[in-house]
């Protein structure tokens, strides 16, 4: 208690120096005083009084300075000096300390974008939600090991029969339709179980959330809606009074009950949902009528799970898988090979985390990579002014100055330096970081365009600012600190002797850069060549001229009669539109993000071995997309308007259908049984890619749509068209606002957007990448350039020396190019053979390109050691103009 | 001057202390003057010190100063006891002398055997 006073008092003390130091002063004068008249009474003379007195009061100086370490803080004192000095060292030296700090900003400011973003879509991907570490995905698994939602019944056994697990919760994305019909807009929305909120632990802003008991039970029973915050916001102006309100949605009446708290988004990493309702109310707005809460063949939600306390994730995994195998035993007619897994969130499917994980991790990597070479070109550009200031180290020394005073100065202008490279870094990663929302896949879900430079983000900042200076400063630190006061001082007057030490030291920084910025290209050369690759392929169909609508007739509360009579007409509309060549529909669109739909088949006259994956991926279509995608069907016919409920059900296979299950006889007339019933095969398409361009042939199969059609599922309008793609993208909108304003329209585009998407991971590695190797190699032959061009001012004694002796000026320049070329030959070499050990790890985010592709290593090689030479030439013709006159001189 | 003891570590603030107590308010120099007057000269008090030890005790609340004119008409800084300060004395005074008495009996028990 008493030494924090005192300390309070010291800290307070640090600003009063001035006024003690004269009190002190004042106080000695007067013991001086008292001190001599004693003496004089004592009977001295008055000058032996005042000898004895002062010799008796000691070192004055000495007790002023053991007053002042007494009144103040030495340590933080000495930390002032140090900070004034270092800012002192920067006025001097503008040009250096600007160019330090601005490419420290630009390390920390790529560093500081990226994180913001990895931690608002990996590490935070529940934002408003408590303690989201427990938070786990639960994902089915198919026989063949993909990911699937899961079925309402499989999620209640489930979550009954799961201890390890405190809560489980569904939730299924919805687009619904709210308001009157002339006012109706379409809001993203989730609908989940009862204990969806206290699951992810959030408490309501306004009102209540749902409960369990009420809603988890019956079917269609409780219209209630929970808004977002800025639903709320914008529509009801913050009006606590919405609760009880109630809004019409696919033309049911809602109730209001809850107003959810301001950061809490939903359950999806950058997505942000308005709305919440009960899962139980799925069937209500989906037209679907009771039956996907009540087959468990009908997988449609995705799971999340919060762990019991205690218990790990792999015991939680293990308990659901047993559980889940015993269900597949137990209802073997839908179950049959199935399972289920437990995910950490950043390993989830459903989301954007699933595509963003290998793109954001790679970046991380090379902006972590960057940030080490501009770690060295600034330890260059100190370590090559400490080397300047090698006299000022050893005066100070001689003074008597403690070698760890002399690093802790250093140290204090490396965290300066890279302090303000921070501040500068954040300036410009916080627009930067805004543009998150370029990133994510263009896609009609709502996205959360912000990455947030939150708390998180600038702890992160001040971790890596600290790690920058250390980094930056230690070796120039350590390296003055080491100084010889001796040598130092009898080299005279000369500035800084370079010494052997401090080249060597030189050269390590600048070959390491080499050596990173060749792994940054590396890497970067796989990522484009493999982007090339990829985009090269054909997709099997022709997208160009064809335009796509995203509707959704659920939202529209049709039944699937009325979403066929809907169907006609729009399609009639359509083909009577101008501009427009051909009109066909499915509920799938070719290379989107999403998978697709399956189902289970039997080919007549194929036995399938009892642990082969006979879940085929397939899309409804309607008359007319073969020739519409212009996809070739090789055999038999296209569907027709007689291929409908009341016709015989008929399939359309692509070749590697045929392939894989028809290897004899004629395919045309086989039987093919899924949906329990028996299909014919009608005709063969030629293969197209359905979910990546990447992808390997698989087996497909079509069905005309309006023999399986049902509301839920999605439905996609295709155009061709003979005029321009805006033109069509317009009618498309404009017909559907005539059949129908209340379906809504999910989205409008030209169909290769989506395939641009189905590039995205291997588009933005690319480019970003490309990026940052550039900036890389820049900074690294900056880095090349400053040593060359710092080494040669060093030498200019000695290049005018070996001139007076005779050498020429093409042995000055080989013997700078010659040491520019050593240095950056090494750190090739080193990088090359990193490279060659990390490329592996990535060859899974690579396609058409082997990770040690012979000719992206010698590319980046040659560029390399061509920048190289470029960088070291300025040096290298400075050096040969030395004039050896002006240069013996100069000493 | 140089055979005298000087004023060891730890003890001098326990001194000014007592000073402070048997004689209320006074100046750094009369602390000193009195400090060497009670050991019998035996004790140099380091100025060095004195000056800087006033003022950690100042600053833990123990004494308190105040500028004021002495005997002779000269300004001269005053210190004089606090409430804290006399507590702390006692304290310190039965700390000391037990740890003399514990030394004390250490050293006579090593001479008998």
């Amino acid at each position: 208690m008493r030494s924090l006073r005192a300390w309070l008092l010291r800290l307070g003390g640090l600003f009063q120096q001035h006024r003690r130091d004269s009190e002190l002063a004042d106080e000695l004068e007067s013991h001086l005083a008292m001190h001599i008249e004693d003496n004089l009474r004592a009977g001295m003379s008055a000058e032996e009084a005042r000898r004895a007195a002062l010799l008796k009061l000691g070192g004055l100086e000495q007790t002023k300075e053991n007053y002042r370490d007494r009144g103040g803080l030495p340590f933080l004192e000495t930390l002032f000096q140090d900070f004034r000095f270092a800012l002192r060292m920067f006025r001097k030296n503008p040009g250096v300390t600007a160019i330090a700090v601005l490419t420290l900003a630009l390390g920390i400011g790529a560093n500081t974008t990226i994180f913001s973003w990895v931690r608002s879509v990996l590490l935070n991907p529940l934002p408003g939600s408590g303690d989201p570490g427990r938070v786990v995905a639960l994902e089915t698994l198919a026989p063949n090991g993909d990911w699937l939602p899961t079925s309402y019944l499989d999620f209640r056994d489930l979550r009954e029969n799961c201890k390890l697990v405190e809560s489980m919760s569904v939730m299924k994305p919805m687009v619904l339709a709210v308001g009157n019909e002339s006012t109706v807009e379409h809001v993203w929305s989730e609908a989940v179980s009862g204990n969806y909120f206290e699951l992810l632990q959030v408490k309501p802003q306004v009102g209540r959330f749902f409960s369990t008991a009420e809603v988890d039970h019956e079917q269609n029973a409780h219209p209630l809606v929970v808004i977002a915050h800025s639903y709320w916001i914008n529509h009801f102006h913050g009006d606590p009074g919405v609760i009880g309100a109630t809004v019409r949605i696919n033309h049911f009446p809602y109730t209001v009950i809850g107003v959810a708290p301001k950061t809490f988004h939903g359950s999806m990493a950058g997505l942000s949902f308005s709305m919440w309702v009960p899962a139980t109310m799925y069937g209500q707005l989906s037209s679907t009528g009771d039956q996907t809460l009540r087959d468990r063949k009908w997988r449609t939600f995705r799971v999340l799970a919060r762990l019991s306390p205690g218990a790990s994730t792999e015991q939680a995994r293990a308990e659901v898988q047993s559980q889940a195998n015993q269900m597949a035993r137990r209802d073997a007619d839908t179950n049959e090979g199935m399972s289920a897994t437990l995910l950490p969130l950043w390993k989830a499917h459903y989301g954007i985390q699933d595509s963003l994980l290998g793109p954001l991790s790679s970046l991380m990597a090379a902006s972590g990579v960057v940030l080490l070479i501009v770690c060295a070109n600034v330890a260059n550009l100190l370590l090559a002014r400490s080397t300047s200031r090698q006299k000022e180290f050893s005066v100070r020394l001689a003074l008597g100055a403690p070698r760890f005073r002399l690093v802790r100065q250093l140290l204090t202008e490396s965290l300066l330096i890279a302090a303000a490279g921070s501040v500068a870094g954040l300036a410009f990663a916080i627009p930067l970081g805004r543009s998150l929302g370029d990133l994510l896949p263009h896609s009609s879900l709502p996205t959360l365009t912000q990455a947030p430079i939150d708390a998180g983000v600038l702890f992160f900042v001040i971790a890596l600012t600290c790690v920058v200076a250390l980094l930056a400063g230690i070796a120039p630190a350590m390296h003055a600190a080491k100084s010889n006061v001796q040598a130092t001082l009898k080299e005279g007057g000369r500035t800084g002797g370079s010494s052997a030490r401090s080249a060597r030291l030189l050269g390590w920084f600048v070959t390491s850069e080499m050596a990173l910025a060749t792994v940054a290209l590396i890497v970067a050369g796989l990522f484009v060549k493999s982007f090339h690759h990829a985009s090269e392929i054909r997709p099997g169909f022709d997208p160009d001229h064809v335009a796509i609508a995203q509707l959704s007739l659920g939202a529209a509360n049709y039944d699937a009669e009325q979403a066929n009579s809907f169907c006609m007409r729009l399609r009639e509309k359509l083909e009577g539109a101008p501009g427009v060549a051909a009109v066909s529909y499915t509920d799938y669109v070719p290379l989107s993000v999403a998978a697709g739909s399956w189902e289970d088949l039997q080919v007549q006259g194929y036995v399938a071995s009892p642990s082969e994956n006979m879940k085929i991926y397939r899309t409804l279509a309607a008359p007319g997309y073969f020739a519409l995608m212009k996809i070739a069907l090789l055999e038999g016919r296209d569907f027709n308007a007689r291929d409908d409920m009341k016709g015989p059900p008929v399939m359309i296979v692509n070749q590697e259908f045929v392939r894989r299950f028809i290897p004899s006889g004629t395919a045309i007339g086989r039987r093919v049984q899924g949906w329990g019933k028996w299909f014919t095969i009608v005709g063969v398409a030629s293969d197209s890619k359905i979910y990546r361009l990447t992808e390997a042939p698989m087996p497909y199969f079509y069905v005309p749509i309006r023999q399986i059609y049902r509301p839920e599922m999605g439905l996609v309008f295709f155009v061709r068209t003979s005029g321009t793609m805006d033109g069509a993208i317009s009618t498309l909108r404009q017909e559907v606002q005539t059949v129908d304003p209340t379906v809504p329209l999910l989205e409008a585009t030209p169909l290769n957007d989506g395939i641009s998407l189905s590039l995205f991971t291997q588009r933005i590695s690319a480019s970003l990448l490309s990026v940052l190797g550039s900036v890389a190699l820049f900074l690294a032959a900056l880095g090349l350039y400053g040593v060359m061009a710092y080494s040669v001012a060093q030498r200019t004694n000695e290049i005018g020396l070996r001139m007076a002796l005779g050498a020429q000026r093409s042995d000055i320049s080989r013997v700078v190019l010659g040491q520019g070329a050593r240095l950056a030959g090494i750190g090739v070499i080193a990088g090359a053979l990193v490279a060659f050990a990390i490329t592996r790890l990535l060859s899974s985010l690579l396609f058409g390109v082997s990770a040690s592709d012979p000719l992206t290593f010698v590319g980046v090689a040659v560029l390399l050691t061509m920048v190289a030479m470029a960088a070291c030439f300025i040096p290298a013709w400075r050096a040969m103009h030395v004039d050896p006159m002006v240069a013996l001189r100069y000493e | 001057m140089g055979d005298k003891a000087d004023v060891w570590q730890g003890t001098l603030a326990l001194m000014i202390l007592k000073t402070l107590e048997s004689m209320g308010a006074l100046h750094g120099y009369g602390i000193a003057r009195r400090i060497e007057q009670i050991s019998g000269d035996i004790l140099s008090v380091n100025y060095g010190t004195l000056y800087p030890a006033l003022l950690k005790l100042e600053q833990e609340g123990y004494v308190a100063s105040e500028w004021g004119v002495s005997d002779n008409n000269r300004r001269a800084k005053y210190y004089k006891l606090t409430r804290a300060g006399r507590k702390q004395l006692a304290k310190e005074a039965r700390d000391w002398e037990q740890t003399t008495a514990i030394l004390a009996k250490f050293l006579s028990a090593a001479e008998q055997s």
